[in-house]
């Protein structure tokens, strides 16, 4: 589209952007090797990993206290964990279900994706609301688990959704007619094109699960995860040290991005070779 | 060909197709019900409880399920909770056209202007990105840039713009306009570039052709056909924005407000049903922007 100035105009502009998306986190990173003297802003006294070692728990006591990584940690891993066995499961039963014409599956839709739209803080309220009623305890890996995955089920589905629309039932109409058992249809048609489908909906719960944080704040009960560990230093003075906890999970969230990367990669890679060797 | 015929059984007058439609009918509400009974018990439910606590009775510390309107009436009667109604919908309507008017320009740089594939998925990933690290970090990440000692009031001091710190960047209505429109553009961007992207070229090259200028094609094609992902959009950013405490309450320094913060403090305090009161006044707010904004757009038929 020839259209003069207006192209480099956009482009300067979306440029502009990027760095409105990226600046803080990018101001946050440099500021995370801010010295121990230094305090959460500009300038940099000195340049150091002292924040890195307090948050890790290796720098000698200091009067700022040292955030509660450790256990939350670990939950926030197992929570996202079971997230995400949960959610794929459901998500695929019930995108596999869509390929059915039925009646109601219009109102079942808008059922799933409300999981996804619906406020934390208010299905929190709810269900903590549920569980006094019902006498139930809360805790990380009951009432802030079944939420969890009323929030991520919608992302697997839809995903799962957008698989299913794209091959044809066919396929393996195909294989099983041709006397290939159910499981090897599964094992050798069904299941490689539905692999990335699959790995796309983990990478979401997982990820999404493990950074959730409204869904989990009235949920949660005495024992912590990893966001609600965070901000329970808010609405304190904040330190560096949450600057660095901020590079390290973010380095932890683009990691599972790049392992996501590259099992797509090696997957695609291998299906070619395959569809070669048919060709030959 | 007519033995074939007679071979198949023929049962109480159903076709074998009626049959094997029926029998995948039965399947898929098999493979449906365990996700749609998780949401009735885990979403629906809790949502319903909210509603019934709403009507319970509040005591200091406790609430008993003795119905009364006690709770609705003293939110409506209190100026605090009614002007967190208000907050509410003004950061929702500045930040819904703030996301509009910063992404738009940028849903159409990458929709139209790039043209090379996998630049275009590079661009879009770039955007989507930032959804990936922890939302309260990128929250908190505001702070040491809009502070008075923060990057921009030093970088604006260095070149001499100012003089003074600008204390306006912090702990006010603007920090959380600024944080919140960062954190929901992407789902604003993503939407419209979607949309913009699925024009067909030689519509474009058409209206060309016949002379029409830019100013034309954009207000005649470009822009009636991205509506949708406007739409699209405007529910992802309202439902987030509507329920939104954390930006507020790490970003304002508490002069904010909004329904979602006297949600987080009345059950900080105990008083469940003056937090449910306002968790079903957001719930109404909400279901009516997305009724509103779904009569304009059939999500399911874009999608």
């Amino acid at each position: 589209m020839q259209v003069g100035l207006l192209r480099p105009a956009l482009a300067l502009y979306a440029a502009l952007f990027l760095l409105f998306l990226y600046g803080p986190m990018i101001v946050l990173a440099i500021l995370s090797f801010q010295s121990q003297g230094g305090g959460p802003q500009f300038p940099i006294q000195e340049w150091s990993v002292y924040w890195y070692k307090h948050l890790l728990g290796l720098a000698e006591t200091s009067r700022v206290s040292q955030l509660p990584v450790g256990d939350s940690l670990i939950r926030s891993l197992a929570l996202a964990f079971l997230t995400t066995v949960v959610s794929v499961t459901l998500g695929t039963m019930s995108a596999e279900a869509f390929r059915t014409r039925f009646k109601g599956s219009g109102p079942v839709f808008y059922l799933i994706i409300l999981g996804m739209m619906v406020p934390g803080v208010l299905v929190g309220l709810g269900v903590a609301l549920l569980s006094n009623f019902l006498g139930i305890g809360r805790a990380w890996w009951s009432t802030s688990f079944v939420l969890h995955v009323v929030y991520t089920f919608p992302f697997a589905f839809l995903v799962m959704l957008a698989i299913f629309n794209r091959f044809d039932r066919s396929v393996e109409e195909a294989s099983l007619s041709l006397g290939v058992s159910p499981a090897q249809t599964f094992r050798r048609v069904t299941f490689p094109l539905i692999f990335p489908g699959v790995l796309s909906a983990m990478l979401f719960s997982f990820t999404l699960s493990y950074d959730e944080f409204s869904r989990t704040l009235f949920t949660a009960g005495a024992d912590l995860t990893l966001p609600l560990a965070i901000y329970g230093t808010f609405s304190v003075e904040i330190y560096p040290n949450v600057f660095s906890f901020g590079v390290l999970t973010t380095l932890f969230s683009f990691t599972l991005l790049v392992i996501y990367g590259l099992l797509m990669k090696r997957f695609t890679s291998r299906n070619k070779r395959f569809a070669g060797q048919e060709d030959a | 060909m007519t033995t074939m015929t007679n071979d198949i059984p023929v049962k109480s007058g159903a076709s074998p197709a009626a049959t094997r439609a029926a029998k995948d009918r039965r399947r898929a509400l098999l493979l449906l019900s365990p996700g749609v009974l998780w949401m009735l018990l885990f979403m629906l439910l809790p949502l319903g409880m909210v509603v019934y606590v709403s009507f319970w009775t509040q005591t200091t510390f406790a609430v008993e399920p003795t119905l009364t309107t006690a709770s609705w009436e003293r939110f409506m009667s209190s100026p605090t909770y009614l002007s967190a109604i208000g907050t509410t919908l003004r950061i929702w309507l500045i930040v819904l056209l703030s996301t509009l008017f910063v992404g738009y320009p940028v849903a159409l740089f990458i929709g139209l202007f790039v043209k090379n594939r996998t630049l275009q998925t590079a661009l879009l990933v770039a955007c989507v990105i930032p959804f990936w690290t922890s939302f309260l970090i990128r929250v908190i990440a505001w702070r040491p840039m809009l502070g008075t000692e923060g990057a921009i009031n030093i970088i604006l001091m260095k070149l001499g713009i100012i003089s003074e710190p600008l204390s306006f960047l912090l702990f006010s209505e603007f920090s959380v306009i600024v944080g919140m429109t960062q954190i929901y553009c992407v789902f604003m961007v993503g939407p419209i570039t979607f949309m913009i992207a699925r024009i067909d070229e030689s519509v474009i090259e058409a209206a060309r052709d016949l002379g029409a200028s830019f100013g034309t094609i954009f207000r005649r094609i470009v822009l009636p056909l991205s509506l949708p992902g406007v739409i699209v959009g405007t529910i992802f950013v309202s439902v987030m924005v509507l329920g939104e405490f954390a930006t507020a309450a790490s970003l304002s320094g508490r002069k904010v407000n909004l329904l979602g913060n006297i949600i987080v403090s009345q059950v900080g305090s105990l008083k469940w049903a003056f937090a449910a009161v306002a968790g079903v006044v957001l719930t109404i707010i909400i279901t009516a922007v997305i009724t509103l904004a779904l009569r304009v757009v059939d999500i399911r038929k874009e999608m």
